[in-house]
């Protein structure tokens, strides 16, 4: 049997989707407040966007008036994740997706590099770890 | 088995960065400012697993299959990454005496620091006859162990309010564990069963604050029991236009209107399935088109039924036709007193006559 | 008790209760009322048009000449909250439900935005209402305890259920046992006080128009 042969049409989002809310424009004025903040004392600062009353125009709004810029960053961990950079340098749009692809969680990250970007200094002492095992390794087989 | 989680976690095949993602997100849900998430990350990454005792009760072992089940594995089944779970009926290994040995053990070396999960209600009637283990009644080892607990958490309805062994007419007196202790701080974790990324939120919190999470009245956090199911539900728009399905089968149904008519509990209960949803998001009850039964509240079972609307009688008027047939009669019989009084005027009426004012 | 049993029993139980009050009294009362009786008038009936009970009974819905001028508030805070009330009661969905539930009757219900509207001018015009009655003498002076009592439980419930749906002060779930409870307190005073005008106004007012049709005056 056909799916389409079930007499269901589930409206999940109601007719009439909600426009713009007016709750994105004041958005734009805490980003430029943190952006000057990270010039003036280096302080990355976050929105978190799935905590605010925004509409999924609201989001496209907000998107489309920040535009993209020139690095755009994908994390696969236990799904993938985008770290975007905007028009605005400094300024990046965070989507944290699951294994599903559905969005868990999204940011606007106000920082030079976002802190997940960064290698944490552990995980780089790991790597020196393999890389120095790597070059004793070469060594001993050269022996 | 005692470390830094991070190190567990990278042996388990977990990466700093999932770690850290993961962090963001529940910092996310528990409404934490997105600065909590990184610091979430660093405590708990560093944090010594605390132990936990879990005890199950009058339960049905549903709380665990939830968490057990959850979606996914390596993410919300952190929280057994998080912490040293010491004692788990259903999950360990060890059994019979070797078992409770176990759980004297953990009380003895971590006295005073460890967390106790419950999970079921706790029967009082017949000395707690109704369940014990080891022939200890519930109640016996409850008091036991939350002598030396730092915290409390109530798993899910049973052990938060009393839950269906509670339910009218209650057979064995079961109550819950706040209902007994008193001392201590409680956290209550509602549900039949609970949403798992309450537990892993509130033990994040823990393990980063060193204190349990901001609580409501009926001892809840906050983050996830702040709004009702039918504020943050998706069918809201409908109820506010008036469009309900009428039955689980009508045009109303399939096109995804409001279920209040259906006896959706939504508008008193307060839970975060709207937002959370169930198995990794994929739906949650009143998107599978069933109302919600208000599994979170206290004394749910007992609400007047879960298919009856919440503007509705919770019990048939029985005494509505008795108060009228009464009714009935007293006006009758009072207006027989009256017509009798007006009768009895009547005819001790005299008529007045000239002679009478003559004299 | 906690709010959910709270509610649980004033659907349950304290409904029962307050619907047998409200049954027995009405019935008792409009029993009583009507077997009272009236002495039969002896005299010739005289005949003018438009004196009858029937026309009485529309007429004094609508203000005498000149008396809208006279007490504006009266009459506009009169019309307004009745109609508010009418619209609110009979036009909320849930309410809808409430009534077919017990009698079987339904019809469509109005968007709940109209009916928060509706409610907010229905609790204005009662607040004015009432701030004339407190402000002018001659209203204060005749008014009693049982007028300032039947305002405050008719308001009620407008205003805890227009809090309810607004999750204004209380949890919802206890603002909605409030405002259950203060309509079973309506229901149980009702037909003792004034308020059962609800029952009584049409049939009062169709005698009122019949003696005086009798006499030849139409009021």
């Amino acid at each position: 049997m056909k799916l389409d042969v079930i007499p269901i049409h589930v409206a999940n989002q109601p007719p009439g989707e909600p426009g713009l809310s007016g709750n994105a424009p004041p958005l734009l004025r805490e980003v430029v407040e943190q952006v000057r903040r990270l010039i003036e004392s280096g302080e990355p600062s976050a929105i978190d966007l799935s905590a605010l009353p925004l509409t999924p125009a609201d989001l496209d709004w907000l998107q489309e008036k920040l535009g993209a810029g020139e690095i755009a960053v994908t994390l696969q961990a236990s799904g993938e994740s985008t770290l975007n950079e905007t028009a605005c340098p400094g300024v990046w749009w965070v989507t944290h997706r699951n294994e599903q692809g559905a969005v868990n969680s999204q940011f606007i990250e106000v920082a030079f590099v976002p802190e997940l970007v960064k290698a944490h200094p552990q995980d780089v002492a790991l790597g020196l770890e393999t890389l120095e095992f790597m070059i004793a390794d070469r060594q001993g087989d050269a022996d | 088995m005692q470390g830094p989680l991070i190190d567990t976690l990278a042996r388990q095949g977990v990466s700093r960065r999932t770690f850290l993602k993961y962090c963001a997100t529940l910092a996310s849900m528990m409404a934490l400012p997105p600065a909590a998430g990184l610091a979430m990350a660093e405590a708990m990454a560093a944090a010594r697993r605390p132990s936990v005792i879990w005890l199950p009760f009058q339960e049905c072992t549903g709380c665990t299959e939830s968490f057990t089940r959850s979606h996914s594995p390596t993410l919300e089944g952190m929280i057994f990454d998080m912490i040293s779970l010491d004692y788990q009926e259903t999950l360990m290994a060890a059994a019979g005496h070797q078992a409770e040995a176990a759980r004297h053990t953990a009380m003895r070396d971590n006295a005073g620091k460890y967390l106790l999960v419950i999970d079921g209600s706790i029967p009082l009637d017949q000395d707690g006859a109704y369940s014990c283990i080891g022939g200890r009644s519930n109640l016996d080892i409850l008091k036991e162990a939350a002598e030396g607990a730092a915290a409390i958490i109530a798993m899910g309805t049973c052990a938060s309010y009393g839950g269906i062994p509670k339910a009218n007419p209650n057979p064995t007196g079961a109550v819950s564990v706040s209902d007994i202790i008193k001392d201590k701080p409680i956290v209550n974790i509602p549900g039949c069963p609970p949403i798992p990324v309450v537990m892993t939120g509130v033990l994040a919190h823990y393990l980063t604050f060193g204190s349990l999470p901001e609580l409501d009245a009926k001892g809840r956090p906050k983050a996830f029991y702040g709004e009702t199911i039918h504020d943050r539900c998706y069918r809201r728009p409908f109820y506010d236009q008036g469009k309900f399905a009428k039955t689980f089968d009508d045009e109303g149904a399939r096109r995804g209107w409001c279920l209040f008519e259906l006896g959706c509990k939504g508008p008193v209960t307060y839970n975060a399935c709207a937002t959370v949803k169930w198995n990794g998001g994929t739906s949650w009850p009143v998107e599978s088109g069933h109302g919600c039964l208000g599994c979170s509240e206290p004394d749910f079972w007992d609400a007047g039924g879960f298919y009856k609307a919440l503007s509705l009688p919770a019990d048939p008027l029985k005494f509505a036709a008795a108060a009228a047939v009464v009714g009935t009669g007293a006006g009758v019989a009072i207006g027989f007193a009256n017509r009798s009084k007006k009768g009895g005027a009547k005819s001790a009426h005299e008529t007045t006559t000239l002679d009478d004012l003559e004299a | 008790m906690n709010e959910l049993q709270f509610l649980t029993w004033v659907r349950g139980t304290g409904l029962n209760i307050a619907v047998a009050i409200f049954l027995l009294g009405v019935t008792w009362r409009l029993f009583e009322i009507y077997s009272l009786g009236r002495k039969k008038d002896l005299s010739m009936p005289r005949h003018a048009s438009g004196a009858s009970g029937f026309h009485t009974v529309f007429r004094r819905s609508l203000a005498p000449p000149g008396m809208l001028k006279r007490s504006p508030v009266s009459y506009i805070g009169g019309y307004v909250f009745h109609i508010g009330l009418a619209v609110v009661v009979f036009g909320f969905a849930p309410h809808i439900l409430l009534i077919s539930n017990l009698t079987g009757l339904s019809w469509p219900g109005l968007p709940s935005q109209f009916i928060d509207l509706a409610a907010v001018v229905t609790m204005a015009a009662m607040l004015v209402m009432l701030f004339d009655r407190i402000s002018k003498p001659v209203k204060r002076f005749l008014s009693t305890f049982e007028d300032w009592f039947t305002w405050a439980l008719t308001f009620l419930p407008v205003l805890t259920g227009w809090m309810a749906v607004q999750h204004l002060l209380l949890p919802y779930t206890t603002m909605l046992a409030l405002h259950i409870l203060s309509v079973e307190i309506l229901l149980i005073v009702l037909p003792f006080t004034k308020l059962f005008h609800a029952f009584t106004l049409f049939g009062s007012r169709w005698y009122n128009g019949r003696v005086n049709a009798h006499k030849g005056v139409p009021v």
